[in-house]
């Protein structure tokens, strides 16, 4: 039998019932007698919902059914199965309100058949809100009581409201497991038509917030679909009725997920056969796309940024993991979603209890994520944030990235129950809840093993060097478009950076990868797409196309920025620069200074007084902050010059940019270790004069340079 | 179900080149709707296939007085000779378009100006070739792929590589049937000498040939054209882009890349690109540079890089006519030598550019792998500095533009369903959430519309259409060559708005998959996807290709690369509905062979159908699917 059929069959079954019922009931107490549900005002809620017209009495509602039977149309086509799925539920409806004729009361603890319309009303800021992530339609019986319990826990755990048809619900009560609406989970009834009070709910819910006018069937079932985040969990055996129920459920949008096996069709996204129950949590989750957000991290000590500068001290260190004398590092890695079982945190290797205090020990992990929109070059943007979000963790102290890490884990947090695993649950919940949009599923591996580190380690020196490949060879002309980074408009409203490969954003703190991954990540956010086709002026990095951006996400304040130049409307600063760059006139080159350093520069002044000549959107040609990792690239200064025009730097932002700088001077110059070239304090502080000499006698290239064009 | 009412409808456009044939008589252009007019009444033994002149006793005509030709051939002889030349006509013409590309492949290098883009795919074709791939420079192994490659064509023994990639039943039935295919230019040649004087003159020998040079087209050179195409300039992955004349810009240089082979255009969108030729372009008045695509050239850089599908076959006129195209630049096949005679009516220069495709009237630059990038950037200055040239009254830009998701290679298709499978039951990389869909009834089946336009059919009017009433049936729709710009220029790819013209079932699949309902797979080579997708649906169900619900239908088509084209898709499986009668009907022996129930059938459990009333052809086709249906018990 095809599945249509199926749906068919059970729809007339349930249309022949239900005539016979009306029937009945007009032959006891007449066509005048008036039906209703209790509490509410929607009269037939599904009925309304989908025809517009209310029901009153016994004789509209068999004129009703006449309605009914419009809609089972016997074409081989989904459109008919759809509408025989409709047809089945509002006979149920219809079933179901006979059971309250003349005020009889038909449902008793712990089943509440009809739901009031305050119920549905309350139900609606916390499922905006994702309060309320999702709501579980459970019917038939679980295999065992056990796993009904189970099921129904997992779900209420995530938040989700359940609603309970049939056997489940004797199951539940046999385990004496507490239901209610103040658990959020509610048994409906015994029947399968009690299955309409939740459709009702859903129906009712399009009605009160989505303001679909009664009647509209095309709406009705958009919004159902779009915004009821509803799905149903049919155990088997599964008749023809409740097939029949299952398209009307999917004709709303609600996925069904079903260990049924026998005559059954498989449609993605719509009706899955799940024969593992264990499974069918994650299975309907992702059926639906509800993504849980995840709250609370699992862990025996607080989380909170209060305690990210924390320093645990030698004598207080139960274990440290030492990245500088054993195997240990951190990676993100993207898989297949079938590779990886979410929420799964393995540790492989010793606990933390089995390894003797003050210990240095190898130590890896690896967060393993896979998502529909997850991209490999997401994988860095995440990692960074580890140092982040393990500092966060009270009692441990982490430093480092990639194969250079430390961690330290104090006495008191492994007195307090912390386990390596809550490493684990820590970068779970943070990748899970920070990266939404991408992530879907996201497991842990952490290896306490020196020999399995030994060659994971090897491995994932591998995957660093090809990003680092990558990103070396990602330049400004490689990429098809840029960023915008508006992340400081809180405090620069008028400042907007322009983000690309070649020229982080000034904080230093986010490269076009960073910016790429925020934008997919949040596409209304502070990173937009700037696209580069229409360039004006390659030399200087002016196109058309930042202008337009700058424009308007200063909202009007900036008209032009350009991207390589130090006086031709060059790219203001917010505040937050990690270097600023001013020029000095007598060597007609450039002094850079850095946040650390406190000290003089030859312009004679420090870099708060050299931060003051720019910064709060403001453009101030000669004056320019921008991040560390600028210095040396090939494009700084570009229309001036190059970075050869650099003269003066402190020791310690020279020895940060040392290798990367003397290798583009190579490229641009044919200079050698170029950054020796470079003065510093240790040379002069405030001589113009003195630094001038410095620069003759070494041969500094700024001086058979053009004067800047000022 | 909507009206046709958010979509552009066969009348606009109808009304939009009306509007420009006027422009063209200011100008006294030759149209081809002239050209139909004065060829008509076309040549009755012509149509009918009864004429032969292979030697030069004839030329004889098949009449009831005179049943014979001068050495005795029947009409059945006759009709079958001239359908077996029709389809190697195709067959070589879309295989050469593959050896070019396999050339192409030859000459690719690190910083050359055509590169690997696509490496992972050659090593996936060069392992499936059985080529060792470890340690080996990816330019190292492009080089060995392609003189594999090339041996396809020549090679003295043995079939096709990509034969094998056909289901094992299929393949099967292949063999029983001696329809293998061998190298490509034996099967071309051969079939040239089979029709030779004094050679084959039984139509069963003569058919069967036609199926076998046609799988060498299929699952040989288009194959071939279409995954090395792939490895050169990228696997297409779903894009937006715009379609339809409106695409072309009033106030931009206008190019219009036109033929087949995508070595050339590729080479024009970049220097289009390039900040040099947009700054000449600006200082010469035009605000920048606008290349758009007619009939497969447009399909292949639409699908890769998002360039704007002007129009189709019968459109490459209407483009001239718009007066403000500064370039129509044309590689191989499908070019009406019209174009010469009327870019000459305007500015507009027609740029030939292969040797294969030579006209009078047209500028020839000739292009080769080693000079791609000078040739280019010469086309593009040319166009760029033609823009001076216009005549801004006779600029008549038609206001119709659509929007199109296009670019469904089958690993995009695949991609797609991935997004809709759920990972804690289904196995990730197959065709099984479309089987499921169909399987369930949800979809009933799916339909491979390509081919061309005819003027014997209204203009795009059968393409859209059937569309339509498949769309409606909740028949998914997979397209290429003409075929797939017909729908984008209606709207039917529009991500948006085309499935609110869908039933419940195929509208279900497009909101959850983020697909269109007709999905775009490309050029006509590029019919050699639809192949793989058919095997691979077949491979992921266990049923032979013949008895899934899907079937293929050229309901415009004119060209002799169709007919190759029908001749692999029936012999692969694919029932065929053809809107044009391939010069059969007059042998009732022939028509039996391709159409009946005991001709190829028997070989390859398909045929066609030709059935020139297009409401009819939906019918039978949705009955053929419904019949497939029952007979699965699905």
């Amino acid at each position: 039998m095809t599945l249509f059929e199926r749906v068919f069959g059970g729809n007339d079954a349930v249309y022949g019932l239900t005539e016979a019922a009306i029937d009945n009931a007009i032959a006891q107490y007449g066509e005048g007698q008036a039906v209703s549900f209790p509490d509410t005002a929607y009269s037939l809620p599904c009925y309304y919902a989908v025809t517009g017209v209310k029901v009153n009495t016994l004789g509209e509602l068999k004129a009703a059914l006449g309605v009914v039977k419009t809609l089972m149309t016997r074409n081989n086509r989904l459109n008919d199965a759809f509408m025989s799925g409709v047809a089945t539920a509002l006979c149920a409806e219809f079933l179901e309100v006979l059971k309250y004729l003349n005020g009889a009361t038909p449902y008793e603890q712990p089943c509440y058949g009809h739901i009031s319309d305050a119920f549905v009303r309350n139900l609606g800021v916390p499922l905006v809100t994702g309060d309320i992530p999702g709501v579980a339609v459970i019917l038939g019986s679980a295999p065992s009581a056990d796993e009904a319990v189970e099921l129904v826990k997992a779900y209420q755990s995530q938040g989700i409201l359940v609603t309970l048809i049939g056997g489940v619900i004797d199951q539940l009560q046999e385990k004496g497991y507490k239901t209610g609406d103040a658990v959020r989970v509610v048994p409906l009834g015994m029947d399968v038509t009690a299955v309409i009070h939740v459709v009702s709910i859903a129906l009712r819910a399009a009605l009160i917030f989505g303001n679909v006018t009664p009647g509209d069937a095309a709406n009705l079932m958009k919004y159902t679909m779009e915004r009821i985040p509803a799905f149903v969990n049919a155990f088997k055996p599964l008749d023809d009725v409740i097939v029949a129920c299952g398209a009307g459920a999917i004709a709303l949008g609600f996925p069904v997920v079903t260990n049924e096996t026998e005559n059954i069709y498989r449609v993605p996204k719509s009706l899955i056969v799940q024969e593992d129950v264990s499974k069918f949590n994650a299975t309907s989750l992702e059926a639906r796309d509800i993504k849980i957000k995840i709250t609370k991290i699992d862990i025996p000590v607080s989380f909170a940024s209060a305690f990210e500068g924390e320093v645990i001290r030698r004598g207080d260190m139960q274990v440290e993991v030492d990245g500088s004398r054993v195997d240990c590092f951190e990676l993100v890695s993207t898989k297949e979603p079938a590779e990886i079982e979410d929420h799964k945190i393995i540790v492989d290797g010793p606990e933390l209890d089995e390894i003797p205090v003050g210990s240095k020990i190898s130590l890896s992990y690896i967060v393993e994520v896979a998502g529909k929109a997850m991209q490999p070059d997401f994988e860095s943007v995440m990692e960074r944030k580890f140092h982040s979000y393990i500092n966060c963790v009270e009692g441990v102290m982490h430093t480092g990235q990639r194969d250079m890490i430390r961690i330290r884990i104090s006495k008191a947090c492994y007195e307090a129950g912390f386990r390596f695993k809550h490493i684990g649950e820590v970068l779970y919940a943070k990748i899970k809840s920070e990266f939404e949009a991408v992530v879907d599923k996201c497991q842990v591996k952490i290896v306490v093993d020196a020999e399995k580190n030994k060659d994971l380690r090897a491995y994932a020196n591998e995957v660093f060097a090809k990003r680092d490949d990558r990103l070396r060879s990602m330049t400004d002309e490689s990429v098809p478009v840029y960023y915008t980074c508006t992340l400081c408009q809180a405090f620069s409203p008028s400042h907007v950076c322009i983000v690309t490969p070649e020229r982080l954003g000034l904080c230093g703190a986010v490269s076009w990868l960073d910016a790429k991954a925020t934008n997919e990540l949040d596409p209304q956010g502070p990173c937009q797409i700037v696209p580069k086709t229409r360039c004006i002026d390659e030399n200087l990095g002016r196109y058309e196309d930042v202008d337009e951006a700058v424009n308007k996400y200063s909202h009007g304040a900036l008209e032009h920025v350009t991207l390589y130049s130090l006086f031709q409307d060059p790219m203001t600063s917010c505040g937050c620069f990690e270097c600023i760059c001013g020029v000095e006139p007598v060597s007609m080159g450039v002094v850079i200074t850095c946040r650390e350093h406190a000290g003089m520069t030859p312009l004679g002044m420090t870099f708060s007084e050299m931060a003051s000549m720019t910064g709060g959107g403001v453009q101030t040609p000669g004056f320019m902050g921008h991040g560390k990792q600028f210095i040396s690239s090939k494009k700084f200064l570009k229309a001036e010059g190059g970075l050869g025009r650099i003269v003066w730097m402190p020791k310690e932002l020279k020895d940060m940019v040392r290798e990367r700088l003397d290798a583009a001077a190579k490229d641009l110059y044919d200079v050698d270790n170029f950054t020796d070239m470079i003065a510093d304090e240790t040379v002069c502080t405030e001589d113009p004069e003195q630094l001038l000499n410095y620069l003759s006698e070494v041969g500094h290239p700024v001086l058979s340079m053009e004067p800047f064009d000022m | 179900m909507k009206d046709w009412d958010r979509l552009i409808t066969v009348e606009e456009m109808e009304a939009a080149t009306a509007s420009l044939l006027e422009n063209g008589k200011k100008v006294g252009a030759d149209s081809w709707q002239q050209r139909v007019k004065n060829q008509t009444p076309h040549c009755g033994f012509g149509e009918a296939g009864t004429c032969c002149r292979i030697c030069s006793m004839g030329p004889c005509r098949i009449t009831p007085k005179s049943p014979r030709g001068i050495c005795g051939c029947d009409v059945h002889g006759i009709v079958g000779r001239n359908f077996l030349r029709f389809t190697v006509g195709g067959t070589a013409a879309h295989s050469d378009h593959g050896r070019e590309i396999m050339h192409t492949l030859y000459e690719t290098k690190e910083d050359g100006n055509y590169t690997v883009k696509d490496p992972e795919k050659l090593i996936r074709i060069a392992k499936e070739w059985d080529m060792e791939t470890e340690g080996k420079d990816i330019y190292e192994l492009a080089h060995e792929v392609a003189v594999k490659g090339l041996m396809e064509y020549g090679k003295p023994f043995g079939t096709q590589l990509f034969a094998k990639r056909a289901p094992e039943h299929t393949q099967q039935l292949w063999e029983n049937a001696g329809i293998t295919p061998r190298a490509i230019d034996r099967e071309v040649s051969e079939a040239m000498h089979m029709t030779h004087m004094g050679c084959s003159s039984l139509p069963e020998a003569l058919v069967h040939q036609a199926l076998r040079a046609g799988l060498s087209d299929g699952w040989g050179g288009s194959m071939m054209g279409t995954e090395f195409s792939d490895v050169l300039f990228g696997t297409p992955k779903p894009i937006d882009t715009t379609a339809n004349l409106g695409v072309m810009e009033k106030d931009m240089v206008n190019i219009v890349v036109h033929g087949h082979d995508p070595s050339l255009s590729e080479m024009v969108v970049h220097y289009a690109n390039d900040p040099e030729m947009i700054a000449l372009a600006k200082s010469l008045g035009a605000k920048g540079i606008n290349v758009c695509g007619v009939c497969c050239t447009a399909n292949e850089v639409a699908m890769r890089h998002g360039i704007p599908m002007a129009g189709n076959f019968l459109s490459q006129e209407n483009v001239v006519l718009t007066g403000a195209c500064e370039a129509i630049v044309v590689d191989i096949q499908c070019i009406f030598p019209a174009l010469g005679p009327l870019s000459k009516c305007f500015h507009t220069k027609f740029i030939t550019t292969s040797h294969i495709a030579r006209m009078p009237d047209s500028e020839f630059i000739e292009f080769s792998t080693e000079s791609a990038a000078e040739n280019a950037k010469a086309i593009v200055k040319t166009a760029v500095e033609n823009f001076k040239n216009r005549t801004p009254e006779l600029v008549n830009i038609p206001d119709i533009k659509t929007n199109a998701r296009v670019g469904y290679s089958v690993e995009a298709i695949v991609k797609v369903l991935d997004g809709v499978a759920n990972s804690q039951v289904d196995t990730f990389g197959t065709t099984k959430p479309l089987l499921e869909c169909v399987t369930s009834g949800v979809l009933r089946g799916a339909v491979a519309m390509v081919g061309c336009n005819n003027p014997k059919i209204r203009p795009d009017y059968a393409h859209i259409e059937l569309m339509k009433k498949f769309l409606k049936n909740d028949i998914i729709v997979i397209v290429s060559g003409c075929s797939a710009q017909a729908a984008a220029k209606a709207g039917l790819m529009d991500p948006v708005l085309a499935k609110e013209y869908c039933g419940a079932g195929l509208k279900r699949v497009c909101e959850l998959a983020g697909i269109p309902p007709v999905l775009h797979m490309g050029s006509c080579v590029d019919i050699s996807r639809m192949l793989i997708l058919a095997a691979e649906l077949s491979k992921d169900s266990g049923i032979p290709i013949s008895q899934l619900p899907v079937l293929g239908c050229a309901p415009e088509w004119m060209s002799e690369k169709a007919v190759s084209i029908g001749n692999y898709v029936v012999a692969t499986g694919l029932d065929t509905f053809l809107g044009v009668d391939p010069y059969v009907k007059g042998s009732s022996e022939m028509g039996e062979w391709l159409t009946g129930e005991h001709g190829i059938k028997k070989w390859v459990e398909a045929n066609y159908t030709v059935e020139t009333d297009i409401e009819k052809m939906g019918d039978l086709m949705i009955e053929r699917i419904e019949a497939k249906r029952a007979a699965l018990g699905i």
